[in-house]
């Protein structure tokens, strides 16, 4: 009992250390698979693959990483893919009226923003569970998107909007480079300010949380809000790089961004956890399909695959996590 | 002594018929399609609503609003049995595990025509379908013969064990093994999604440097596979199925080589028709298997025309559209 008292007041620094072990294992993990498929096929360790690895990692990854924030506060977010195929619909059609892609880009983000803060009212003014909450607001996303679009699919935008998905800049994809950018930025919020540690402390114990004067319901509203933008974010980067928006985008891409969150050695009772695990966690994600890809796995072992490395990855997780502690 | 009586058959003939169709007007049809999201079922709904308004009669939509949920279509199934339609179009989410719901359709006596899915059990009028099989073989010969029987190819599947896939991807590989001189460097799951594909895409590139063409089991697909190549500045002949209208314009602008015709619109005009044939005492055809159409640059006029302009075949055209 008083361990546990100790574990859940403890100084925020504390977090620090043991979620540095906890990143060092997983870029083991990634590096033990790069190392395998190294050796097992020669075009592996090429530039042109490791861009290809980091660029199609960065979409998970922009949607994990707000999500992450959420898992530390011992939420969850249903509703990311599903924001992601209604924001993707509502910017592709307000660039295919408007012609402008600055101004579709800005609807993409507030719509994923927007969404997010409904779901962090719910969570907070309505004390509704935010798995429920989500998983609500998943269905209400489906049903606007599909109502929305009624089975059309939206197609062609233009060169330069083309260019945030598909370019390069001195030889890397952009992606890449917003990749760097929402890792330094996400990995400075949660480590570096008073905010971010505070979202630390609300999933440790909220209860201590709140009595020692963190305004915890503006801290949850901020995190749904940032996870949604984020969502909006991953809208403009499919939409850019895929060149084209249906309604069913969003079901492939919710369950690989939690996958990544918990991969990445976030625990889902909150409080423990990196932005950069979830980054390496996308990256084990993509890293196995594209292997599987390179060595021409059959399609029928490919599923089965995945969902070994990701229960494994899980509980090597619980191994290592019970050795550090 | 015949001529005479027909002459005063004629008119008692077209009496007839013309209470009868004064009398059975009206009728409702449920239309029974797998999803919200595939384009592919907003045009196998627009066939129906089509067919029914020209004949007189109104359509209910039903559609599960979570994409092929199995428990969604048997709860309709059960309601629907409630609300007793004149008929249904009926397309199973799953054309093995939907069997029950089917059955239940059967005992409570509404007439049912089976479209797109074969199902694989239960009693039904007629079925409406294409040719999975056909429509893969027949992509795939087209794209083999613009290579000149020649080249490293790549399949990107869809979802495994779905019907579609199985009979789609096995008329790829058949089509294949025609061409001595083609080479198939992989075969990989891309699971109906564009961004699924054009990922497989991109990886395959990276372990092979000459790709001559690409076999994509969705139009979907394919468009994602020609982003991939489009990224990579490199070039290979890509075929998709289904005839989207994506895919028309991917046709063309030249991106696309060819997509193979599903023919939602036929599917849905056609299942329609027989259900409400059949409910007029007027014949019916038992199986209407459409003949694969490969869509290429030389023939995608028809498709180009927006669906609410196009017009249903007739039953005359049904016999002739038909493979068997």
């Amino acid at each position: 009992m008083t361990d546990i008292t100790k574990n859940d007041i403890a100084p925020p620094r504390s977090f620090l250390s043991q979620d540095a072990i906890q990143v060092f294992y997983r870029l083991l993990a990634a590096l033990l698979i790069c190392a395998v498929l190294a050796v097992l096929s020669d075009s592996f360790l090429s530039l042109g693959n490791i861009l290809n690895v980091l660029r199609q990692a960065s979409l998970t990854f922009f949607i994990a990483s707000g999500l992450t924030l959420v898992v530390l506060t011992a939420g969850l977010d249903l509703s990311v893919g599903a924001n992601v195929a209604l924001s993707a619909c509502i910017a592709g059609t307000v660039i295919h009226t408007t012609g402008s892609p600055a101004l579709g880009i800005l609807t993409g983000l507030a719509c994923g923003g927007i969404v997010g803060l409904l779901n962090g009212i719910m969570v907070t003014a309505l004390r509704i569970p935010s798995f429920i909450a989500t998983y609500g607001m998943l269905w209400v996303l489906n049903g606007l998107t599909y109502w929305y679009m009624a089975g059309e699919t939206l197609h062609g935008f233009p060169a330069g909007f083309r260019q945030i998905g598909s370019g390069y800049l001195f030889g890397l994809p952009i992606p890449v480079y917003l990749l760097l950018v929402f890792l330094g930025v996400g990995t400075l919020f949660a480590q570096r300010t008073i905010w971010g540690q505070e979202i630390y402390a609300i999933g440790a114990n909220p209860v201590a949380a709140r009595l020692s004067g963190i305004p915890v319901a503006r801290r949850l509203l901020l995190v749904y809000a940032v996870s949604g933008t984020m969502a909006g974010l991953a809208s403009i980067i499919f939409l850019s790089r895929l060149n084209s928006a249906e309604a069913d985008i969003g079901e492939s891409l919710t369950l690989p961004a939690i996958a990544a969150v918990l991969i990445g050695g976030t625990s889902l009772f909150g409080g423990v956890g990196t932005v950069f695990g979830t980054f390496i966690g996308a990256l084990i994600l993509t890293l196995v399909l594209n292997g599987m890809n390179l060595l021409s796995v059959s399609a029928n072992w490919q599923p089965l695959v995945t969902g070994i490395i990701v229960i494994l990855a899980v509980w090597l997780d619980m191994k290592t996590r019970r050795r550090a502690q | 002594m015949r001529q005479k009586f027909g002459y005063l058959a004629l008119p008692l003939l077209m009496a007839a018929a013309l209470t009868t169709q004064a009398r059975a007007d009206g009728e409702t049809i449920a239309v029974f399609t797998k999803n919200q999201t595939n384009p592919f079922f907003q045009t196998v709904r627009v066939g129906a609503d089509n067919m029914a308004k020209s004949l007189n009669a109104k359509t209910l939509q039903y559609i599960p609003t979570k994409p092929d949920s199995i428990p969604e279509q048997l709860s309709q199934i059960e309601d629907v049995v409630v609300k007793k339609p004149s008929a249904i179009v009926f397309t199973p989410v799953d054309y093995k595990a939907m069997v029950p719901g089917v059955e239940k359709i059967n005992e409570a006596k509404i007439p049912v025509v089976n479209i797109t899915d074969r199902s694989a059990g239960g009693k039904f009028l007629s079925f409406v379908g294409a040719d999975d099989y056909s429509l893969g073989l027949e992509t795939a010969r087209f794209l083999l013969k613009t290579l000149g029987g020649k080249g490293n190819i790549v399949i990107i599947e869809g979802v495994k064990g779905s019907l579609t896939n199985v009979d789609r991807v096995r008329g790829f590989n058949d089509a294949l093994k025609e061409s001595a001189g083609a080479k198939l460097l992989a075969s990989q799951p891309g699971n109906y999604q564009r961004l699924q594909a054009l990922q497989v895409m991109e990886n395959l590139m990276q372990s092979n440097s000459q790709i001559d063409g690409v076999l994509a089991a969705n139009d979907a697909m394919a468009v994602g596979a020609i982003e991939a190549l489009d990224g990579a500045n490199r070039k290979a002949q890509v075929i998709g199925i289904n005839g989207t209208k994506e895919a028309i314009d991917a046709i063309k602008s030249g991106k696309l080589l060819a997509s193979g015709d599903y023919n939602g619109f036929a599917q849905g005009c056609l299942g329609t028709m027989m259900a409400i044939r059949s409910l007029r005492s007027q014949p019916v055809i038992n199986e209407i298997v459409l003949k694969p159409t490969v869509i290429t640059k030389d023939n995608y006029q028809p498709f180009d025309v927006p669906l609410e302009q196009r017009t249903c075949p007739t039953f005359e055209d049904a016999g002739k559209l038909s493979a068997k």
